[in-house]
């Protein structure tokens, strides 16, 4: 059974579809990568994924489960991590605080024992800093621990976040261009990294990537999504030698049934659908 | 790159925090006492003095309910005054004492109802709240405030047909002393439920929610839930504030939230809790106080302005001078000072904590950052 299986999903915004038809599989302990050039509705796609966007039409299979129309709390309760493209964190808060956030679900105390000041809480505070302390230990970030956000560099951001969507506890994650903000060095690291995460703690891993060095490494299959439609998928290697994905990303010999439309930027289709 | 460590590991002690905590102990006792001793004996002065000093007390409960609603939710409300009204209401005619003085059972019951019928009506406002925000929350919740004060509170019924409804104290708090200290036994509860919120799951869902609710729903908030939550538990600590003010006054007169009075409440509540600092307990305390200080009810300003000769014109006045300091206030927070009170107090805090005490703190405060995330910008 896969971990993650997407059905027919479509999205339409309006007039505009921005994912149509797309079909998608992640197994056990798999490392997906989802391309594709800016616009191409790879950040719609794990809106839906995730709950944020309600599909038009189609599915969303979680390890058999429909989970199609969940909210996004319920999809992080049950493990489906993920990440933001511009890094999803409590801005006002610390490091330590933001990988308490982050483990909300796995608290074990409810809410009302937490505003009645129950001695459960505690001791379970004392487990989650723990856990918290751990990650950062991981990450090798563990002098960042009472810093705000603020003060903190891009890329180390973008690595808290990582770490944030493993306080989750996660058995999916959805990384949404985890190597943005780094260099080639850093995302190298972050490709072993990836697959350390991946060996200890059986993360099974989608992640939109445009950094092809990374994807070749960490990659056990590809889709790639040229304006919401799938245009190519398979291994690595494959993908990145098919003529159709190097004419999308390079604007070479388009086929003419691409040459529609630009989409918006998934970012701000975001920040306009939320608002 | 090492990743060794598997994700659970032992914890490194910190020592050095422990004991640097426990040499500062002595220091902060020290501190802490001149404090314990003004907010205990001075309201022993005289029954001027207790009186004023309680309804310090129910304002710092309001600036408590305020603080998790507008901010750890970041939600603003500016009809506050219902939820007070609405405790006073429903203690007073709960317990309707007539002429007599008030059972010392029911008296608690009332106190329970009162956070628990506010509770409700803030989960209602809640309700109704979670699809907007902004200016339009701040109109929808002004409109409830009043809406529901002058419809519900002027019912002859529940008013005592006009005449107001009394609440004569329990004997064993009808000292005003007395009354002052079940007023801060009540203002620990909400102290306590504060600080309990805040150090849990509650609050950093709470507060992950104000600055970006996409990335609290990710980290398996439920946005939905969390802020009818902060609602309802902010509405339940002004109802109790209410339910002590109908003690305080003795008596539920629907005058004392309806109209103008009661809009005067709700800016001074949430004026109170913006110069206090958003999110900052310490800061919004010391605001509510001054506000319940400066208020036109208080016998402070009557004396001070008889000392200087501007008795006349404070009488001529009395009723917009809160609202004018107030204004005045808010301005230098918003534009000089935007973590408010709590910011200005923060090293003095900090050091109260156990932290090495410093005037440069390079991470900044909560308030500062409920100012930038939180939706009161409007």
């Amino acid at each position: 059974m896969s971990v993650l299986e997407v059905r027919d999903l479509t999205i339409r915004f309006g007039g505009l579809t921005a994912i149509d038809s797309l079909d998608l599989k992640v197994d056990e302990w798999e490392i997906v990568g989802l391309m594709g050039p800016n616009g191409a509705g790879k950040t719609t796609a794990f809106n839906c994924i995730t709950g944020f966007y309600k599909p038009s039409r189609g599915q969303v299979f979680y390890r058999g489960d429909d989970v199609t129309k969940l909210p996004p709390h319920r999809k992080a309760a049950l493990g489906i991590g993920r990440t933001f493209q511009n890094v999803g964190m409590v801005k006002s808060e610390t490091v330590l605080e933001n990988l308490l956030t982050a483990q909300h679900t796995k608290t074990g105390y409810g809410a009302l024992q937490a505003v009645v000041g129950s001695g459960v809480v505690r001791a379970r505070e004392k487990e989650l800093v723990t856990r918290a302390e751990a990650i950062l230990e991981l990450l090798g970030l563990g002098e960042f621990r009472d810093r705000r956000l603020g003060a903190l560099s891009y890329g180390t951001l973008k690595l808290l976040e990582l770490g944030c969507a493993l306080a989750t506890d996660p058995d999916l994650l959805l990384l949404d261009e985890p190597s943005s903000g780094m260099g080639p060095e850093e995302s190298h690291q972050l490709g072993e990294r990836l697959l350390t995460l991946r060996k200890e703690l059986g993360v099974t891993m989608l992640l939109i990537e445009h950094h092809v060095p990374l994807v070749a490494a960490v990659c056990d299959y590809v889709y790639v999504l040229n304006f919401g439609k799938l245009l190519a998928e398979g291994d690595p290697d494959h993908v990145r030698n098919h003529p159709e994905v190097v004419a999308a990303y390079l604007g070479g010999e388009a086929p003419e049934a691409l040459a529609e439309t630009e989409l918006p930027e998934d970012q701000q289709e975001l920040a306009e659908v939320t608002s | 790159m090492t990743v060794t460590s598997p994700p659970i590991a032992a914890p490194a002690l910190d020592l050095d925090a422990h004991r640097r905590t426990r040499r500062r102990l002595g220091a902060r006792t020290a501190a802490a006492l001149p404090l314990l001793a003004v907010v205990l004996l001075l309201p022993l002065h005289s029954d001027g003095f207790a009186n004023i000093a309680a309804y310090a007390a129910i304002f710092v409960m309001v600036g408590l309910s305020m603080n998790v609603l507008t901010g750890y939710t970041g939600q603003i409300s500016l009809g506050h005054q219902a939820f007070v009204g609405l405790g006073a209401l429903t203690t007073a005619n709960l317990i309707n004492t007539g002429t007599t003085a008030a059972d010392p059972f029911l008296f608690g019951i009332g106190m329970v109802t009162a956070a628990a019928a506010s509770g409700a009506a803030a989960l209602l406002l809640g309700a109704v709240a979670l699809r907007i925000r902004g200016l339009y929350l701040a109109l929808v919740t002004l409109v409830f405030g009043s809406v529901f004060a002058d419809a519900i509170f002027t019912l002859p019924s529940l008013n005592g047909q006009d005449a107001g409804v009394k609440a004569y104290r329990p004997t064993a708090l009808s000292s005003e002393y007395r009354f002052y200290l079940f007023a801060l036994a009540m203002v620990v509860v909400c102290y306590y439920v504060d600080v309990c919120v805040r150090r849990t799951k509650v609050g950093r869902g709470l507060i992950a929610l104000r600055d970006n609710e996409l990335v609290a729903s990710a980290f398996g908030v439920n946005v939905l839930g969390y802020k009818l939550l902060g609602f309802t538990l902010s509405g339940a600590m002004a109802g109790l504030a209410g339910g002590v003010f109908a003690f305080w006054t003795q008596q539920f007169s629907d005058k004392d939230f309806t109209a103008a009075a009661g809009f005067n409440l709700a800016l001074t509540f949430v004026v109170m809790v913006v110069v206090g600092g958003l999110a900052n307990r310490g800061g919004v305390i010391i605001a509510a106080v001054f506000f319940a200080l400066v208020s036109p009810i208080s016998p402070m300003m009557g004396a001070i302005a008889q000392h200087t000769g501007w008795l006349n014109f404070y009488n001529d006045h009395k009723f917009y001078i809160s609202n004018v300091i107030g204004a005045v206030l808010l301005l230098q927070t918003v534009v000089l000072n935007p973590g408010g009170l709590g910011q200005v107090i923060r090293p003095f805090a900090r050091w109260f904590a156990g932290h090495p005490f410093t005037l440069h703190d390079p991470d900044g405060g909560d308030g500062v950052g409920a100012m930038e995330g939180s939706s009161v910008r409007a």
